[in-house]
């Protein structure tokens, strides 16, 4: 129960925050809050599946991409409904890890370090071959992509200002949350946890590890992608930087420094950890990448279970005087 | 009946089974028996599908199942009880029951009240970590995991290894009665001579990746000889 009550802290502290920050910080926070759906992807894959997807950014910047491909009727220009896009941007990410997933993990498949590689030089490959695509914007990526219009029956509403943006977001990001919250704690949270210790073991009651594999692969990537759309609505831009190296290994030093076997740490990551990057580069400039290099350090060598997660689980501890059953 | 014709597998080029043949009969109790390094292991990982056969077959009644994927063959009916144990340490043992029905099939979580009556132990600590367990504790929690996947056959890779006389014992009368009272039918690898003399009806001696001689619980219970050739004992 402690943790559930921390939870809701948080999440109330979120929704109380436009109350007492402006305009400015409520847009910044709509960012970290996408940025914190985008962890919590990478946390299941990796911290409940134990799959170390180094190319998170693959499916945050192909949902980026099909989510302005559509709004911006691309390719057909009467159909730039936004929940069409939301639906592209997240199937698409999904077909894709599949794709992906099948070559990765069918056979003997690869794990640990050559996943880790593997994915994020695709993650390269990628960031290249979205420089060179002409039609998609090349380098310079697309711009003028339409806000979420989450108007219903022929009615739009299309979320211009910060206010309603910063609460839609929200509530998306409560909701996909919550679900996880119960994905985890089911039985399929079990079978993953089986995966992540010893996935060898499963097969001999009748586990497909490959489909097990495939399923937490594609629901990540799905989570990721729905992040890339809703993060190029706000900010109404796409470029390669959203699909490449250096945004698949941010979100895998939030989700590290938060704790990857814990949803909340792993989304507490990257809000404090963009949170941080705000004041601290103004206070040390260039350095901040210095500090959080460090934080990262200390976090796998001293705190391996996350810089957020081990206090919050001590937290949890001292609430409930007798340990759980589980 | 699990049938294994002219087999051939091993590791990489070293060919551990040499042209293998036996029948596991149904409803039986069959033991395995030979020294170290003879190819019993590699036997029961050749059937589970976790080491390529070279050549041969293996059929389970009727149907071939060498070549398919490990979970497959255990969905065909096949329980494996991995040398080691192999449980689940950080769960309880009531998730590693779970994990087992969730596998196979949720139906068979109503075997549960069977495998509590079987091991009254795993009823007692069902909230338990597995991984606090004694090595025995342990042997009987993979067992009674095999069981739950309802499986027409039960493959135990060395049960008795590191564990206490007594348990060994009173492991091998709880799978006699086991097999007596469901017609499961056992394909056990051991060494520990009790444990066979308690469970098995029929015993295998391998030796050099082949089957070297097969006798009767009756005729072993008898004759000793092919124990001492057999076991160097």
């Amino acid at each position: 129960m402690g943790n559930n009550l921390v939870t809701v802290a948080i999440f109330a502290a979120l929704a109380a925050l436009p109350l007492f920050a402006g305009d400015y910080w409520t847009g910044q926070f709509t960012y970290y809050l996408i940025y914190g759906l985008f962890a919590l992807s990478l946390s299941l894959v990796w911290g409940y599946g134990g799959i170390l997807c180094l190319g998170q950014a693959i499916f945050f910047g192909t949902g980026g991409y099909l989510m302005a491909i559509v709004t911006k009727g691309m390719i057909f220009p009467d159909l730039t409904n936004s929940y069409l896009g939301l639906l592209v941007a997240i199937t698409g990410p999904a077909l894709l890890a599949l794709a992906l997933g099948w070559f990765l993990f069918a056979g003997r498949g690869i794990g640990g370090a050559y996943l880790a590689i593997v994915t994020l030089a695709i993650a390269v490959v990628l960031e290249r071959l979205m420089s060179n695509w002409y039609a998609l914007g090349g380098y310079n990526g697309l711009l003028d992509i339409p806000p979420l219009d989450i108007g219903l029956f022929g009615y739009s509403y299309e979320l211009w200002d910060a206010l309603p943006t910063y609460y839609v977001i929200l509530a998306i990001v409560v909701t996909l949350f919550l679900a996880l919250n119960i994905l985890t704690r089911s039985s399929f949270g079990l079978v993953l946890t089986a995966l992540r210790n010893h996935p060898d073991r499963l097969a001999f009651f009748g586990f497909s590890v490959l489909q097990i594999k495939l399923v937490v692969f594609a629901a990540s990537a799905a989570l990721a992608g729905l992040s890339g759309a809703l993060f190029v609505t706000v900010d109404g831009f796409v470029s390669p930087t959203l699909i490449g190296f250096s945004l698949s290994t941010e979100v895998l030093i939030w989700v590290a420094i938060g704790g990857k076997e814990m949803l909340l740490a792993a989304f507490l990551g990257a809000l404090l950890t963009r949170f941080s990057e705000g004041w601290l580069s103004e206070l040390f400039g260039d350095f901040w990448t210095l500090i959080l290099g460090l934080a990262f350090m200390a976090s796998v060598v001293l705190l391996p279970r996350g810089l957020i997660a081990t206090p919050l689980q001590a937290l949890t501890r001292r609430r409930r005087p007798t340990p759980p059953p589980s | 009946m699990l049938e294994i014709s002219n087999l051939n597998a091993g590791y990489g080029e070293v060919t551990v089974l040499r042209n293998f043949s036996c029948r596991i009969e149904t409803g039986q109790v069959t033991a395995l028996m030979g020294r170290n390094g003879m190819g019993k292991t590699t036997l029961m990982k050749s059937i589970m599908g976790l080491i390529p056969v070279k050549s041969g077959t293996i059929h389970l009644n009727g149907i071939q199942i060498n070549g398919k994927e490990t979970y497959k063959i255990s969905r065909a009916g096949i329980g494996y009880v991995p040398q080691g144990r192999e449980v689940f340490e950080q769960f309880t043992v009531a998730e590693n029951l779970r994990l087992a029905a969730l596998g196979s099939s949720l139906s068979n979580l109503d075997r549960l009240p069977q495998i509590h009556d079987w091991f009254p132990i795993l009823k007692e600590r069902h909230d338990q970590k597995a991984g606090t367990f004694s090595g025995g504790q342990q042997q009987v929690l993979a067992i009674a995991r095999a069981l739950m996947t309802g499986p027409e056959i039960l493959l135990l890779d060395e049960p008795t290894e590191g564990i206490q006389p007594n348990i060994v014992h009173e492991i091998s009368l709880q799978l006699a009665r086991i097999a007596r009272e469901t017609g499961l039918t056992i394909l056990v690898v051991e060494q520990n001579v009790d444990m066979v003399r308690t469970m098995a009806d029929h015993i295998l001696f391998m030796e050099n990746g082949q089957l070297a001689d097969q006798c009767s619980a009756e005729e072993l219970r008898s004759d000793e000889t092919l124990i001492h050739r057999y076991l160097s004992i």
